[in-house]
């Protein structure tokens, strides 16, 4: 056996008095939880009230439809989509300027990593806030958009962007998550690109291919199979960074949790139900991306 | 062979080559350096026209009384400064719980124990995949009333177990990156449980662990921020009030900013030195 191979794993035992003695005190901790709720602070539980927000009954129709929460759900998703995407894009160009010789390139995207990656993500999304909205949507002349258009008056518009009377509301959402995932993005991109070996670069060059077709042809593929595992996990760090847009009142779930818990002053509900609901998406997205992972680590053998 | 002219050894040919890559290279830094300067000028340009555009009044005269004010001779801090000691005395105490916490999930996940292994996992998955700020507000508007907890020790006890658990993970790998050797060793010479760990595994397992925990202390100082959202008093908090009093956002969110990346760049700078210098007596 290998000396350096890592300890043994535990052997597996069955219930032991300390395992029990520990349960019995989660139990206790519970009952005692439970007792402080509706004894001391006499909370009145009215799940109805809540889940209401998540499924709304209309007499009209005779139907369920969804209500806020589900709608801000359906905006968190969207949000960690588009940010994904447009993130991808800025850390692919960043990222391999990391890697070349122009000194200005590097400089470029190492402030621009370490800047994002040293200040909390909540003081640079107020202040790119701010710059968004004075200065990027004026010049984009995204505020006289024409909601009743063609373009924007159909479900594949609703389906990808949500409302269009929100959409720049939604468009700052998106620009400052990707500004900020950029960065982590741009370290993952960086990583993969210079995890392909020196000997490809010099081989390709030496079969006479230009710069562009090196990077496009011969390193890009090898990179992206480092970099896609990464990227996943990227796409779930931002489901979770995306509730801090909510802060600069972006519509999405934790926004939607906020109103909902002052409307129905039934707080303890609401955030039991919203950490919930984020539990769930974010760890069916983990094994989802674990399960896809495993099944190309299998093909490629 | 005489007559020949001897050909050039590979070292010569290196060495000319050399010598006409410096002229070169010389030269492409010079261009470089020479970009650089015109791309920041460019950029710095662009944004002093945004602002300029924005007609924005900048009021940089008032801002000196946020860091200090002299009355009567006597020094008294400004809201930044106090707001900057509230963060890191706020991310000094989750920092040490957090550790605390890491220590505890790490054993209990490497222990036999069916129990630990079960609430560890269940910690483990609840606080990763669930947004910080929800946490936050779980401990605020959930946990707090239920237990009597004040807003200060909420935010501590948030931001704890929201890093504890990268710190198991941390601690986790390193007390896993000691060689099985060292184990069984210890168990040969006879070694209880507590005095393995102790004397055999953790000071091992220390030069893998303490780099990336200090990373983990650093961003503590980062995401101690959000705390400010249930008005614990900290730097971001003071950041927000002064803008309330005053209305010089840019002002203060780019001093804001500043000092977070004054705090977390110097921290980062020492550690990384101090681990060069640690690498450098090991060799």
């Amino acid at each position: 056996m290998d000396r350096n191979s890592p300890p043994p794993a535990p052997r597996r035992k069955r219930l032991t008095p300390v395992d029990i003695a520990i349960f019995a005190a989660v139990a206790a901790l519970v009952v005692y939880t439970g007792y402080r709720v509706n004894a001391v602070l006499v909370y009145h539980w009215n799940w109805p009230r809540v889940l209401n927000f998540v499924l709304r009954y209309d007499p009209e129709t005779g139907r369920y439809v969804a209500n806020l929460l589900l709608y801000g759900l359906a905006t968190t998703l969207r949000l960690a989509l588009w940010g994904t995407v447009l993130a991808t894009v800025i850390g692919i160009v960043m990222g391999y300027w990391r890697t070349v010789d122009n000194l200005t390139l590097r400089i470029l995207s190492r402030s621009y990593v370490e800047l994002i990656r040293n200040i909390p993500p909540l003081v640079f999304i107020f202040i790119f806030y701010f710059f968004i909205s004075s200065q990027i949507f004026p010049a984009l002349g995204l505020d006289d958009l024409d909601a009743e258009g063609p373009l924007v008056d159909n479900w594949l518009f609703a389906v990808l962007f949500g409302d269009p009377a929100l959409l720049s509301n939604f468009l700052a959402g998106v620009l400052c998550l990707a500004m900020f995932e950029g960065a982590y993005v741009t370290e993952i991109v960086r990583a993969g690109i210079q995890a392909v070996g020196r000997g490809q670069w010099e081989a390709a060059r030496a079969i006479g291919l230009s710069r562009t077709n090196v990077l496009r042809d011969v390193i890009m593929p090898q990179a992206l199979r480092k970099i896609l595992p990464p990227l996943a996990g990227q796409f779930i760090t931002l489901i979770k960074d995306s509730s801090i847009v909510s802060l600069i009142s972006i519509q999405e779930l934790t926004f939607a949790a906020t109103e909902v818990s002052s409307t129905t002053t039934k707080v303890f509900e609401t955030w039991i139900l919203v950490g919930a609901m984020y539990f769930v998406l974010c760890y069916s997205f983990a094994l989802l991306f674990g399960w896809l992972e495993r099944r190309a680590a299998r093909s490629r053998r | 062979m005489p007559g020949r002219v001897a050909e050039p050894t590979p070292r010569d040919l290196r060495r000319r080559e050399q010598a006409g890559s410096d002229v070169r290279m010389i030269w492409r830094r010079i261009s470089q350096v020479a970009q650089a300067v015109l791309v920041f000028v460019l950029l710095g340009y662009l944004i002093w026209r945004g602002a300029a555009a924005m007609d924005y009044g900048w009021q940089w005269y008032r801002v000196e009384p946020f860091f200090y004010r002299v009355i009567d001779g006597e020094l008294i801090w400004g809201p930044l400064v106090r707001g900057l000691i509230q963060t890191l005395k706020l991310a000094a105490i989750a920092g040490v719980i957090a550790i605390l916490i890491g220590f505890v999930t790490a054993f209990a996940r490497l222990s036999q124990s069916v129990s630990g292994r079960i609430i560890a996992t269940c910690y483990l998955e609840a606080i990763r995949n669930t947004p910080l700020l929800v946490q936050l507000f779980l401990f605020y508007f959930v946990l707090a009333p239920i237990f009597g907890i004040d807003r200060f020790w909420s935010g501590i006890l948030c931001l704890a177990f929201f890093e504890g658990s990268f710190a198991a993970e941390i601690i986790r790998g390193g007390i896993q990156g000691v060689a099985r050797g060292q184990y069984e060793g210890a168990d040969a010479i006879g070694l209880g449980v507590v005095d393995k760990y102790r004397f055999i595994i953790i000071p091992q397992s220390l030069p893998l662990i303490l780099p990336p925990l200090t990373g983990l202390l650093i961003s503590l100082i980062k995401h101690s921020a959000i705390v400010s959202v249930i008005a614990v008093s900290e730097l971001t908090t003071a950041g927000l009030n002064l803008i309330a009093d005053t209305f010089m956002a840019f002002e203060v969110w780019f001093l804001v900013a500043g000092l977070y990346l004054a705090v977390t760049l110097t921290l980062s700078i020492c550690v990384s030195l101090f681990e060069r210098s640690l690498n450098k007596s090991k060799r």
